[in-house]
């Protein structure tokens, strides 16, 4: 048990003030602002919660929500299972491991916006390496939504593998040899051992990776704006996309409020999120 | 045999993306002055090197990443260390606190810190990005340290103030070359958060001080010379891949968490 001692908050204290500027006083600044429309900083209006009221209000909203939800959950269906795979993999490469884990770490250095494009060259059916062979079997993401769904989820994929089978691994290979042994012996197969060994030694790793995928991939904007705007016909018109929208409309008010409701929704589902993971451990 | 072929399956999935951009990078995509389309070589990148815009937007990419990865682990060490070594009224609340600024939406943040930012002079700077980008990268490197500095036994402490050494002295001398792959690791993981960022990067670099993602925005106009897209995409990797390559031992250790 550590010593108990209120001094440690000095050593915090650098932190708190750095996350106090960077953090605390614009999102006290968003929630000010939902509250008012404003046409300059000089004028600003007291609305109440107009804003809330009319984005509530609108199908369209509940429609994006929708769509972010429905993305977020193919996201982590796709990328967790595929991940802990690819670790359990390169648990049996020896030496060759760290070169897996330093190709799948690969995407996460690109920039985010060239990703988009990289794809789009990739898949351009005049220059591209897959272009010709796809245009051949008549996919053009621009055509229907599931092109465009297909195409923003392999992007993703190819661009957060790394981490989910970086944080995998790092839980798979600290679970020492003796466990596995003594499973072998006892004839255990192959998915008892992943079920009762492997799998709790994972859960606190995979516990991050939930959380940092769910709150990025709500928040997708680049991918899809890059690849069809939110198109064909809002097939891909995530929630980002209508506050980016607003706030290049100069809409400050209403893209606040927009705002402080996204980070509401997140906030609800990571902290039932947090509650669920403590109930576990306790 | 299946998981070679597994194996050559992730390769390959990974790899086809970046083989185009290689590729085209050495293309001449739009032609010139005696070069014909399609010609092979160095041209994109002696061209991007030549261009003073895209040299200073790698310039700008390289100070704020530096200097947000200097201060992301200057800051986050003694807080880590804190919440390592000691329990004190609120801890677990502080770590649930960090996470909530972890998994707000840049965007959300985007309109007031620029207001913000643009009163205390730091728009158009890499300053303010640097400052900007340890909203998210001060608490996952907090996590990470965290959890290099529990697995240091406490005795290293002890050891130290026996010695005489407190304070600074002990942090130098005693913990950071301890705990030198965790301090990799986190750096790796604020570095690839941070170089390639785009909200903050975009509203914060209205009209100068751009970094590379920014630079590479600016290149696509009304006739693009998509080889030399490809050949600053391929550039801005180097530094990702530097890094990479020097916590490749490490990299997987940086989230073994308290599960």
């Amino acid at each position: 048990m550590p010593p108990y001692d209120n001094r440690a908050w000095w050593l915090l204290l650098p932190a708190m003030l750095l996350l106090g500027v960077v953090g605390v006083l614009p999102l006290l600044a968003v929630i000010n602002y939902g509250f008012h429309d404003i046409f300059t900083l000089q004028d600003v209006h007291w609305v109440g919660v107009e804003w809330f009221a009319e984005i509530l209000g609108s199908d369209r909203f509940w429609a994006s929500l929708g769509r972010s939800l429905l993305f977020s959950a193919l996201v982590l269906g796709i990328l967790v299972p595929l991940g802990i795979m690819v670790a359990l993999v390169l648990l049996t490469c020896g030496r060759w491991a760290v070169w897996g884990l330093m190709l799948v770490a690969l995407p996460l250095v690109v920039p985010w916006n060239m990703i988009p494009m990289l794809w789009l060259g990739l898949i351009n059916p005049d220059t591209g390496l897959l272009g010709p062979g796809l245009a051949a079997v008549g996919f053009d993401y621009k055509f229907t939504a599931w092109h465009t769904w297909a195409l923003i989820l392999t992007m993703d994929t190819w661009h957060w593998l790394g981490l989910v089978v970086v944080l995998a691994y790092a839980g798979l290979s600290s679970i020492p040899p003796a466990y596995r042994q003594a499973a072998a012996i006892d004839g255990a197969s192959r998915l008892a051992v992943f079920r009762h060994i492997e799998l709790p030694r994972i859960a606190g790793a995979l516990a991050i990776v939930f959380l940092l995928r769910f709150v990025d991939s709500f928040m997708i904007y680049t991918e899809a704006f890059g690849i069809n705007a939110g198109g064909p016909s809002d097939a891909t018109r995530f929630l980002t996309v209508e506050l980016g929208e607003e706030i290049k409309g100069f809409s400050y008010g209403q893209a606040a409020a927009r705002a402080v409701l996204y980070f509401l929704i997140v906030l609800c589902v990571v902290w039932a999120f947090v509650l669920a993971t403590r109930r576990r451990e306790a | 045999m299946m998981r070679v072929l597994a194996l050559l399956a992730l390769a390959g999935f990974i790899l086809l993306p970046l083989a185009q951009a290689i590729l085209l990078s050495f293309t001449a995509t739009l032609g010139g002055e005696g070069v014909a389309r399609g010609t092979f070589g160095l041209m994109n990148y002696t061209a991007v090197l030549a261009t003073p815009e895209l040299r200073a937007a790698m310039l700008n990419s390289a100070i704020y990443v530096f200097l947000n990865v200097s201060l992301c682990i200057a800051v986050a060490l003694p807080a880590a260390y804190a919440l390592a070594r000691y329990s004190f009224m609120g801890d677990r609340h502080f770590l649930l606190a960090i996470l909530v600024f972890r998994v707000t939406p840049p965007v959300v943040l985007s309109l007031p810190i620029f207001i913000l930012f643009a009163e205390l002079g730091l728009v158009n700077s890499p300053v303010g990005i640097a400052l900007v980008h340890c909203l998210f990268n001060l608490p996952v490197a907090i996590w990470i340290l965290e959890s290099f500095i529990r697995a240091v036994p406490r005795e290293l402490d002890e050891t130290a103030f026996i010695d005489g050494h407190t304070g600074p002295a002990f942090f130098f001398r005693h913990l950071m070359p301890a705990i030198a792959p965790g301090i990799g690791v986190a750096a790796f993981f604020c570095f690839i958060f941070s170089w390639v960022e785009v909200v903050f990067a975009r509203i914060l670099t209205v009209t100068g001080g751009k970094p590379i993602t920014m630079a590479i925005q600016a290149m696509f106009t009304f006739q693009t010379n998509i080889g030399m897209v490809m050949a600053m995409t391929c550039l801005s990797l180097l530094p990702g891949l530097a890094m990479i390559w020097f916590v490749r031992n490490h990299i997987a250790r940086g989230f073994t968490l308290r599960a």
